[in-house]
């Protein structure tokens, strides 16, 4: 409230002492909530070397509130937390639950839940003619094993009368993980390091398979991981009803690109178990850099006052070896003025990345590898249903907002592997009076 | 890739060969439904597509850095 009234009284100053007229870049304070529920299915968890169970569910909310500064600038603020349970991060230390270890079965250990929290502060500002915009932002984000702080930067260039706009943008973020690893191998004698609150000791349980369990597991000595972005737009009118856009990242990462929870099974190493469990033979190992390049297309036409069409392509390449394609189109259909629906299908390939290999597949001796199936071959097909209310004069209120708009989202999205996730949106927008 | 780059500089000339449309014809461009980026509440779910999916970027989702995921 008192950023909203701080806001208020700033943008209504800054309001009286303009001389010359000019359209403010944002008319008044807008307030998004935004809202969602997760959930997914899978047998391929990575933290159970790619046999498991992928359950998860998550519940997010985010506010972002945008204040008009003054004529050409604006402030957002974004602030989001991120509930989650996961059945497979759970399975960290399967030993804690009240039955037998199992890939398959969640455990009940304090792994199984965590909470994710952004802080987004941007700032933009305008130049007189609207044709240059420059823009900064800095963000914080932390969960139990994850923390990262990120900075970054635009600059736009619209020109040929706001038919034409190019765009660079840049960012930095420079995270670091805490790291845990799967508790047989922080038991003592294995070269971990028992610092968990469950005093597992791999010598009270009956190791079947395989009983001289050796694990050639050497904790990562680097924690940190630093992502550098770069990115380039372009985009154009191309008729009083179509519009279409190119874009171009490049990412750079470097540091620790593995997770220290996701085990691997080696295909030249004897199986251990405990209970229906297998014992890691070693962590995901994956190189310590990364670069990424995406090419992006959009294409929107307004077809009529009804529909109109909105595609979205996208090639990615990187040098693991992967190799993307991403299609998507929407079709927003105005059934009245103020209701909108928004039927969408959406296609994903990606190639593996070249240290991927099934659980029990992967050789000891490779420098990399890994079991993650996010970084597998497969196809994805997603498809969507939406909803939008909107009313555009903001009548019904709460406090000194009117709702402007509601949306109502809900896509099903399906690998053809074993893996499933469907996800529920909501987004309500309010301005202030 | 060259092929790929002279094929985005084909397209760009391409663009820019099209006739200006004036501000007071951009009424159906300024439609919310034709902005070039994906909406508000879309959010939620690219950030999802990021974390399970190989692909980032070019989308105005994150492009990498900010969590734990590929």
């Amino acid at each position: 409230m008192c950023l909203f009234a701080f806001a208020e009284a700033y943008s209504q100053t800054s309001q009286d002492s303009s001389k010359v007229y000019k359209k403010r870049v944002l008319e008044t304070i807008e307030v998004d909530f935004l809202s969602s529920y997760y959930s997914q299915d899978g047998d391929n968890a990575a933290v159970s070397g790619g046999i498991g169970t992928e359950e998860l569910t998550d519940v997010t909310g985010t506010i972002v509130v945008a204040i008009p500064l003054n004529d050409d600038d604006v402030l957002t603020i974004d602030a989001g937390v991120s509930a989650y349970t996961s059945a497979s991060s759970s399975n960290v230390n399967p030993f804690d639950g009240g039955q037998p270890a199992d890939p398959f079965v969640a455990s009940s250990g304090a792994s199984g839940a965590d909470t994710w929290a952004n802080v987004t502060a941007s700032y933009s500002h305008s130049s007189d003619d609207r044709n240059d915009i420059w823009s900064a932002k800095v963000s914080i984000s932390s969960e139990y094993d994850y923390f990262s702080a990120g900075v970054g930067g635009s600059y736009t260039k619209l020109f040929n009368e706001k038919n034409t706009e190019l765009s660079v943008s840049g960012n930095v973020f420079i995270d670091s993980w805490s790291l845990i690893y799967p508790s047989e191998l922080r038991a003592p004698g294995n070269g971990g390091d028992d610092d968990d609150d469950d005093d597992f000791n791999i010598n009270n349980y009956t190791i079947t398979g395989n009983p001289n369990y050796a694990p050639q597991f050497i904790p990562f000595n680097n924690s940190g991981r630093n992502s550098y972005s770069l990115g380039f737009g372009f985009s154009q009118i191309l008729h009083k009803n179509v519009q279409g856009s190119l874009a171009l990242d490049f990412v750079k990462q470097q540091g620790l690109l593995s997770t220290p929870f996701q085990r691997v099974y080696f295909a030249d190493v004897e199986d251990s178990f405990i209970e229906n469990f297998q014992l890691a033979d070693d962590l995901e190992r994956l190189p310590d850099s990364r670069f990424k390049v995406a090419v992006g297309g959009r294409l929107n036409w307004y077809l009529n006052e009804t529909f109109t069409v909105r595609t979205f392509y996208r090639y990615y390449f990187d040098d693991w070896r992967i190799i993307s394609h991403t299609a998507s189109i929407e079709v927003p259909i105005k059934i009245t003025d103020k209701f909108t629906l928004y039927p969408s299908y959406r296609f994903y390939n990606q190639t593996a990345a070249d240290y991927f290999a099934l659980a029990n597949e992967n050789l000891s001796t490779s420098d990399f590898y890994t079991s993650d199936y996010d970084l597998s071959e497969y196809s994805a097909n997603q498809f969507g249903f939406g909803v939008s209310y909107t009313d555009i004069f903001a009548k019904a209120h709460i406090w000194k907002f009117g709702l402007k708009s509601i949306d109502l989202k809900f896509y099903q999205y399906d690998r053809d592997t074993t893996f499933t996730s469907s996800i529920i949106t909501a987004g309500f927008k309010f301005v202030m009076d | 890739m060259i092929k790929k780059l002279l094929l985005m500089a084909m397209i760009i000339c391409f663009f820019s060969s099209c006739a200006v449309v004036k501000e007071y014809e951009k009424v159906n461009i300024n439609d919310p439904d034709m902005a070039l980026s994906e909406k508000k509440c879309d959010r939620n779910l690219t950030t999802a597509h990021s974390y399970r999916e190989a692909a980032v970027g070019a989308n105005g989702g994150k492009t990498g850095g900010g969590c734990g995921c590929n």
